[in-house]
């Protein structure tokens, strides 16, 4: 396989290759799901240029939502007013001031980069699984 | 109630909403959804923000998730770090186990089915609540939480969800928006209908209130008397006003403080009196209490029902249908704590609540078991509001102990039912009384203390802390004054359980006398039960049948008299070990079953349980093993939910009895072999050096202690030990050597509930553990997605994937998230071998 660089960090000069990406941002969108993004939802990420918004971007764009990106170096009171104008449910972010700002918002949920990686084992409850799911196990049970 | 008709309990606790629920509808889906996908969500939020009111919403719906139940666990009354866990305990109905942390008995019993905790109000004890969660979370892997909390716990695998307002209208004032849907819903309920010409003002209000739920609620239910738009205006002065206190407050929580306030600057001069002074009370409290402890000028008790009714109306106390229960929201409590303290009333107040404690609960007490004459519905009654008060009566021991009045407190002790419920826990109110002995006493009378000293007694035998019980109960013995025969006569009983349980019979006959002849004398037929049963045991313990049973007889006779469930149990438990000393198994039998719906009715977990495993054990000796497995089962069931490993020792030792006498001799020795395990790990030594050995010594145990283990319990450890040498015995004569040796250490190792499987479904020993069954997989894909699944085993990226089936990148990547989800897979690279091995599958 070709190891396509998509991108290079600015400052520590780290690579992202291609395969890198897709399977980063493929892990990112089920995390999103899980937390419940949904099509159509605006998703806003705060994160500074490099590989991380990157893949923040994909997946939500993956998960059918719509990235609204938020530039880091705002001051907290523009922040909130531009989260509270975005109607966003999730926040993407680690700087300590949007999340500030996220407070006395109608943000739900706050991810780090941390919460876009690794994948906790996927749930046994079968129970809680989607739809199509439940009616393959009804059929197959028969 | 309980045991084998598990399957028609319900499995949760949780409230009926007390009003309608608005808005919220894709938080309260998105909430279902997480909790199947994350352990732990804690729902964040200022106070009034509706944290609670979300999760019980979002809870209610989950009911079928969680075949181990869905549980609230209300900490908002729960004072001290330390009292979590046994609020949790409490909850769930377990047990404290003498020498075991509470919190590992509360864990065993969370490892069985998925089972949802739900935390409410979190906040003041943020620090503990964070420990338990991450410990029970480690603990048990089918366990869920959710919390509601003002901070986070900020433990791993926590998943924090802050819970915005409602929803707010724009200007022009849409009625669909959440804010104004609750407003306009929560007015019409206090009879107010708005026309749509109120719309904007509505509007406008929701704004002025942030979407805050409770502050939404305390203006509509103003609106009899004032228009939204005056109402908006009002709060609008408010918000001018409060410049200094809560200024660095964030918004949301000046706006709550405004509109509280506001709200409670509108209540006439008595409704606030009565406000402030509702905060003392630590859980639900009903109109009666609330006019002993609040009735002090400037209001009157009579006063009372009208003022209460009035802060009812304004939506700052709420109430069940009817009126039976009434109850503060936690940020109403604490505004009103805070005006108790500026009124300077809150010492007056801790005192009348800890002296209306005393009053009710000696009250509840003597009709429960003292008066003579009293329906057992009444004593029923009281015992359960007995148990209703257990919250205030710890906030009240814990006003006595502080402020230095041991008099009250120990009174409140001796009267506590509520804290010795049947079954109930004996550590804790030794731990009260002692706390409270500890204090200076030189004002307290002694005969208060005696009194206190004879609950002492009580606990400590009930804790197999039998030399100290011996030498309380003599000390207060000799301190109680003659005319308190009742508590003479429970001494003489708990006496008598001590002096059998150390071997010493002679010593213990003439305390059983006596406490006859005392209650005779006084006409009390608790304690005539309890001295007949006392002697009906000690003649059991010298091998007098006949005279044991002629005395039980007698003892059911007279608890029969008295009506109360527990010590009518007692006395057919005491005739029913008498039965299975002579051998008649049919009659042992027939009186255990006696008790078993008395039991049920008092909601008397342990001894159910006992009661079950030893009518288990008797229908197994006599071949009727249909019942012997239908009754071990409910057993063993109800030792899981309390947590007792006593109990479930127990009953496993009934199974091996049952699996030897259906002749499988091996799933008998595995039974013991894991009974000898769990007793291991109790860890507890038998009582006293003097305890005897052999079966009649074991059936003695406990003739007055609520809580410890009743009569005609053969299967105390002396005795468990012989069995198991003879059944190991037999075994190793059909068996072998070799077999028996490798069953038993085969059982020592197996997990209590797969031993007791064993025997109750007979399942074949090589079953062992099933392979959990692959689900269909590849059906569950689309076409496009077997495709993309396909090409991804070519190493594919999604851009060379995206140019392969001519659609976008973005589309490959949802795709691949969708294959991710569906397979339950972690990474691209599991669904590339994944179709390399199911090729038909994913072409």
């Amino acid at each position: 396989m070709d190891e396509r660089i998509v991108m290079v960090d600015p400052d520590t000069g780290l690579k992202l290759t291609e395969e890198q990406l897709d399977e980063r941002s493929a892990m990112a969108t089920v995390q999103l799901r899980r937390r419940g993004v949904r099509a159509g939802d605006t998703v806003l990420i705060c994160l500074p240029v490099g590989a991380d918004l990157m893949i923040a971007t994909d997946a939500v764009i993956a998960a059918g939502g719509v990235a609204c990106p938020l530039p880091a170096d705002l001051d907290v009171d523009t922040l909130r007013s531009r989260i509270r104008e975005s109607g966003a449910r999730v926040l993407i972010s680690e700087a300590p001031r949007a999340l500030e700002a996220a407070d006395e918002t109608r943000v739900r949920i706050v991810m780090g980069v941390a919460d876009l990686g690794a994948l906790p084992p996927y749930p046994i409850r079968r129970d809680f699984c989607t739809q199509s799911d439940r009616i393959e196990r009804r059929s197959s049970g028969d | 109630m309980r045991g084998d008709h598990m399957s028609e309990l319900p499995r949760h606790n949780l409230p009926a909403e007390p009003n309608r629920f608005v808005g919220r509808e894709r938080d309260v889906g998105d909430l279902r959804r997480l909790m199947g996908e994350t352990r732990v969500v804690t729902l964040c939020g200022v106070g009034g923000i509706g944290k609670t009111r979300l999760a019980l919403r979002a809870a209610a719906g989950l009911l079928s998730s969680y075949p181990g139940g869905v549980w609230l666990a209300e900490l908002a009354g729960v004072g001290r770090p330390e009292l979590v866990e046994r609020e949790l305990a409490g909850v769930l109905g377990v047990r404290e186990e003498a020498g075991r942390p509470l919190l590992d008995t509360v864990a065993a019993r969370l490892r069985g089915q998925p089972c949802l905790l739900l935390l409410d109000n979190c906040e003041h004890l943020v620090e503990r609540c964070a420990e338990v969660v991450a410990a029970l979370i480690a603990a048990c892997p089918p366990l869920s939480v959710m919390a509601t909390s003002r901070e986070p716990l900020r433990i791993a695998s926590e998943l924090v969800w802050r819970v915005p307002p409602l929803e707010l209208p724009p200007v022009t004032g849409r009625s669909d928006a959440e804010s104004v849907r609750l407003f306009l819903d929560r007015a019409a309920a206090a009879g107010t209908r708005l026309g749509p010409g109120s719309l904007p003002d509505v509007a406008r209000l929701c704004r002025a209130l942030d979407g805050l739920p409770l502050a939404i609620e305390l203006a509509a239910a103003r609106t009899s008397l004032l228009s939204p738009g005056q109402i908006a205006d009002r709060v609008d002065d408010r918000f001018a006003l409060l410049t200094t206190g809560g200024r660095t407050a964030p918004a949301r929580q000046r706006t709550l403080l405004c509109t509280v306030e506001w709200s409670h600057d509108l209540l006439s001069a008595k409704e606030q009196v009565l406000l402030r002074r509702l905060a003392v009370f630590a859980g639900p409290f009903d109109l009666d209490l609330a006019e002993q402890v609040c009735a002090e000028p400037p209001i009157s008790e009579v006063e009372i029902v009208d003022l209460l009714g009035g802060l009812v109306d304004k939506s700052l106390v709420l109430c069940d249908e009817g009126r039976a229960r009434y109850w503060l929201l936690e940020t109403i409590k604490r505004y009103a704590a805070e005006r108790l303290d500026t009124a300077s009333e809150r010492e007056i107040l801790r005192e009348r609540h800890l002296d209306a404690l005393c009053e009710l609960q000696e009250h509840h007490f003597a009709t429960e078991l003292v008066e003579p004459g009293v329906p057992w519905e009444g004593r029923l009654e009281a015992l359960t509001t007995s148990r209703s008060l257990a919250d205030d009566q710890r906030v009240a021991l814990g006003w006595a102990a502080e402020s230095g009045n041991p008099a009250l407190g120990l009174r409140l002790c001796a009267a506590g039912t509520a804290l010795l419920p049947v079954g109930g826990n004996p550590a804790e109110i030794v731990a009260w009384t002692e706390r409270l002995l500890a204090l200076d006493l030189s004002e307290v009378p002694g005969e208060l203390i005696a009194r206190a000293e004879a609950c002492l007694a009580y606990g400590l035998e009930a804790r197999d802390e039998l030399d100290r019980s011996l030498e309380v109960a003599g000390r207060s013995l000799a301190r109680l004054p003659p005319g308190d025969a009742f508590t003479r006569c429970v001494l003489h009983s708990v006496i008598v359980v001590v002096l059998l349980r150390m071997g010493r019979p002679d010593e213990a006959l003439p305390h059983a006398q006596e406490c006859l002849d005392l209650a005779t004398r006084s006409g009390d037929t608790w304690n005539q039960a309890a001295g007949l049963a006392g002697l009906s045991a000690v003649a059991l313990t010298r091998g007098r049948l006949r005279e044991a049973q002629r005395h039980g007889e007698e003892a059911l006779a007279r608890a029969r008299e008295h009506g109360h469930r527990w010590i009518m149990a007692r006395t057919a438990a005491q005739l029913g070990s008498v039965a299975e000393a002579r051998g008649d198994l049919v009659t042992a039998r027939s009186r255990y079953e006696l008790a078993v719906p008395w039991l049920r009715e008092l909601g008397g977990d342990l001894e159910l349980a006992r009661c079950l495993a030893r009518i288990g054990r008797v229908a197994a000796m006599s071949h009727d093993f249909g019942v012997a497995r239908e009754r071990l089962a409910a057993s063993r069931a109800l030792a899981g939910e309390t947590g007792q490993r006593q109990d479930m020792a127990r009953c496993l030792a009934g199974l091996s009895v049952l699996a030897e006498c259906e002749g499988d001799l091996a799933g008998a020795v595995l039974a013991a072999a894991a009974a000898t395990t769990v007793r291991d790990s109790i860890g507890r030594r038998p009582a006293a050096p003097g305890d005897p050995s052999g079966r009649h010594s074991a059936a003695l145990r406990d003739l007055n202690g609520r809580h410890s283990a009743a009569p005609g319990d053969s299967i105390g450890r002396h005795s468990a030990t012989a069995r198991i040498e003879e059944l190991l015995g037999r075994a190793r004569a059909r068996l072998g050597e070799g077999r028996t040796t490798s069953l038993w250490s085969r059982g020592r190792a197996m997990d209590s509930d797969d031993a007791a499987r064993h025997v109750l479904e007979s399942e074949p020993l090589a079953a062992g553990t099933h392979a959990v069954t692959e689900p269909v997989r590849h059906s569950l894909l689309t076409a496009r997605e077997r495709e993309v699944a396909g090409l991804l085993t070519r190493g594919l990226s999604n851009r060379a994937i995206a140019e392969e089936l001519v659609i976008s990148p973005a589309t490959v990547a949802r795709h691949i998230a969708n294959i991710m989800e569906k397979l339950g897979y972690t990474s691209r690279a599991q669904i590339a071998v994944w179709a390399a091995e199911h090729p038909r599958a994913s072409a």
